[in-house]
């Protein structure tokens, strides 16, 4: 099983996802940025075909583990399916209710809600910019909170994964003036990545 | 069989009957469909308000943020959700729960679809609204539950306060927190003096009682951060947070002042008249350095600061101190008040009513004089400053 995995993603077809998702990518901080009205720096979006086994070990060498962190996820489904989670350092929701344009004295309800907004918002716009790539159109399940104020390491139990591989694509974003900073990790499941190297093959054939 | 609706109003057959409320507004905010839910729950009806503004006809709507939750859409061609743990409800509807529900107007979860038009471009913006009223009924209930559960889990049931298995995972956790950050953590251990005698003279009931006020006082002088529990018969733990070694000595004697300063009266006594208990404690306490190993390692360096305070005469606080270079610092001041041990009851004769020995620490502590002390002991690496009074 886990060779058919590893083999149906060839590099050929990591190298055009990447440059896809680069492009959907910048796409969706273009238009987060003039929606938010602010500057936002992107990484360049890392893809790795991960084992639930090592899932936790894959994400704190691509998050880091030195901070708390609160995770909204959201599903995404029809064509693709997965989920996409949001990363939020803790002691961020400051800045990131002004750029909300929230209360300053949130209460712990109206500062969850901020973060399944802007969650649903970062998730949403990388997703949809990835997806109109290949001129798919998904659905979205509401956000939810995932964990508050956890470390990377703790954000999964291993022992509660319902699967064993799965495509990881991971980006993340700072704004110019603001301390926070936020990543977005897109996981795809088993069947999605069978899905999605079809598609490669015919993104590969258009160009 | 009859002859099959065509597909066009068979959908409008589905969008008037679904449960489920579905609006359409442009970037106008005028509203182009409004299905029978809506017109139902509002009563307005679907002709009185096609090509209104949807904020003329629903001035209760929160209008700025509704403006800017579509708006969102319209920009980033993006879904959007409300849900009603956060926003209760979007339109004052009633609900199927009139009576039972205990909720005023009906739950919402909302989605706001970007709809596309004729153009390609996002034109429409649909809103689908759910009842959620019975959910919500639900999901307070597991709450409660919860919290319900939780407490009795994490509690002691005498004393009220966290019991020992919540103390350590707890202490685990800031142990983590604090070794991480590279922030300070003390940890308290406490233990009532010939806590024994209190149950041998006055029974069981009336030493049940002293725990409780004993925590009750201990409570009452912590911050909202420090965390104190019971860890065992008569033996407490309170964890200090971003508190060093120095401030949580203070703290501290400053417990320990808060007990035996002033007598536990115990007021539901037949046998005795209210009789005054004076209680006090040893205390033992040691902060987080650098090489400490575990949480485990805190708690046995605080007993065996607590062993010192014992040994020295009891109503005492030391802490454990390790010195690396054999250097001594200044131990911390305190000034306690003396205070009898057991004040004699209201009725004289404890003896007379029950058949027991006067007791232990009556006579032991009753006769000393009071005065502050403060001692060094050195035993190996280790020093133990100890402050309180005989």
């Amino acid at each position: 099983m886990s060779e058919d995995f590893e083999d149906l993603m060839t590099n050929e077809h990591y190298e055009v996802l990447t440059e896809v998702v680069n492009i959907g990518m910048g796409q969706a901080g273009d238009s987060l940025a003039r929606f938010l009205g602010v500057f936002i720096r992107l990484s360049i979006p890392r893809i790795k075909l991960v084992k639930a086994d090592d899932l936790r070990k894959q994400l704190v060498e691509l998050v880091g583990n030195d901070v708390e962190v609160t995770g909204v996820r959201q599903a995404f489904f029809t064509h693709w399916y997965g989920e996409a989670i949001t990363l939020f350092d803790q002691g961020g929701s400051k800045d990131l209710a002004k750029l909300m344009h929230y209360p300053d004295d949130m209460d712990k309800e109206t500062e969850k809600e901020l973060f399944l907004d802007v969650g649903n918002l970062l998730s949403g716009a990388c997703v949809n910019g990835v997806s109109e790539q290949f001129g798919i159109e998904l659905n979205y399940s509401p956000p939810s909170i995932l964990s508050q104020n956890v470390f990377v390491e703790d954000l999964f139990a291993a022992d509660k994964m319902a699967w064993t591989h799965s495509l990881l694509m991971e980006v993340n974003f700072s704004m110019e003036e603001y301390k926070f900073k936020s990543h977005l990790l897109i996981m795809m499941t088993e069947e999605s990545i069978e899905t999605l190297a079809k598609d490669l093959e015919r993104f590969m054939e258009r160009y | 069989m009859g002859e099959l609706p065509d597909k066009l109003s068979l959908l409008q057959v589905i969008i008037d009957r679904v449960s489920v409320g579905i609006v359409v507004v442009d970037r106008n905010h005028n509203v182009v469909l409004w299905n029978s839910f809506m017109e139902n729950y509002s009563e307005v009806n679907t002709e009185d308000i096609i090509d209104k503004n949807l904020f003329d006809s629903f001035p209760d709507l929160p209008k700025n943020w509704l403006e800017r939750k579509i708006q969102n859409v319209f920009v980033l061609k993006n879904f959007s959700f409300t849900s009603w743990e956060h926003r209760p409800y979007l339109f004052k509807f009633q609900h199927n729960r009139p009576i039972t529900g205990g909720a005023d107007y009906m739950r919402q979860n909302c989605t706001f679809l970007p709809i596309k038009g004729d153009s390609g471009d996002i034109e429409y913006v649909c809103i689908t609204l759910f009842d959620a009223t019975d959910i919500s009924i639900y999901e307070n209930m597991l709450k409660e539950a919860i919290k319900t559960l939780a407490r009795v889990s994490n509690q002691d049931s005498l004393t009220g306060v966290y019991n020992r298995r919540y103390l350590e995972l707890s202490l685990s956790r800031e142990f983590n927190r604090a070794k991480r950050y590279g922030h300070p953590l003390s940890v308290v251990i406490f233990d009532l003096d010939h806590f024994k005698s209190i149950n041998d003279t006055y029974g069981h009931m009336a030493g049940d009682e002293v725990l409780k006020e004993a925590s009750k006082r201990i409570n009452i002088a912590l911050r909202d951060s420090d965390i104190l529990g019971r860890y065992g018969g008569e033996e407490f733990v309170v964890i200090l947070p971003e508190t060093d070694l120095n401030s949580a000595h203070i703290i501290a004697d400053r417990l320990r002042e808060k007990l035996a300063d002033e007598p536990i009266v115990y007021s539901k006594d037949v046998l005795f008249e209210k009789p005054e208990i004076t209680v006090t404690a040893s205390l033992g306490l040691t902060a987080m350095r650098e090489d400490t190993l575990d949480y485990q390692t805190m708690l046995q360096e605080a007993d065996s600061a607590l062993y010192q305070s014992k040994e020295g005469g009891r109503n005492r606080t030391t802490k454990y101190e390790f010195v690396s270079d054999g250097s001594v610092s200044a131990p911390a001041v305190s000034a306690p008040a003396p205070a009898p041990a057991i004040t004699a009851p209201k009725t004289q004769t404890i003896e007379d009513q029950v058949e027991s020995e006067p007791v232990d620490v009556d006579s032991e502590l009753k006769d000393v004089a009071f005065q502050e002390t403060s001692e060094l002991i050195q035993d190996g690496n280790v020093i133990y400053i100890t402050i309180g009074h005989r």
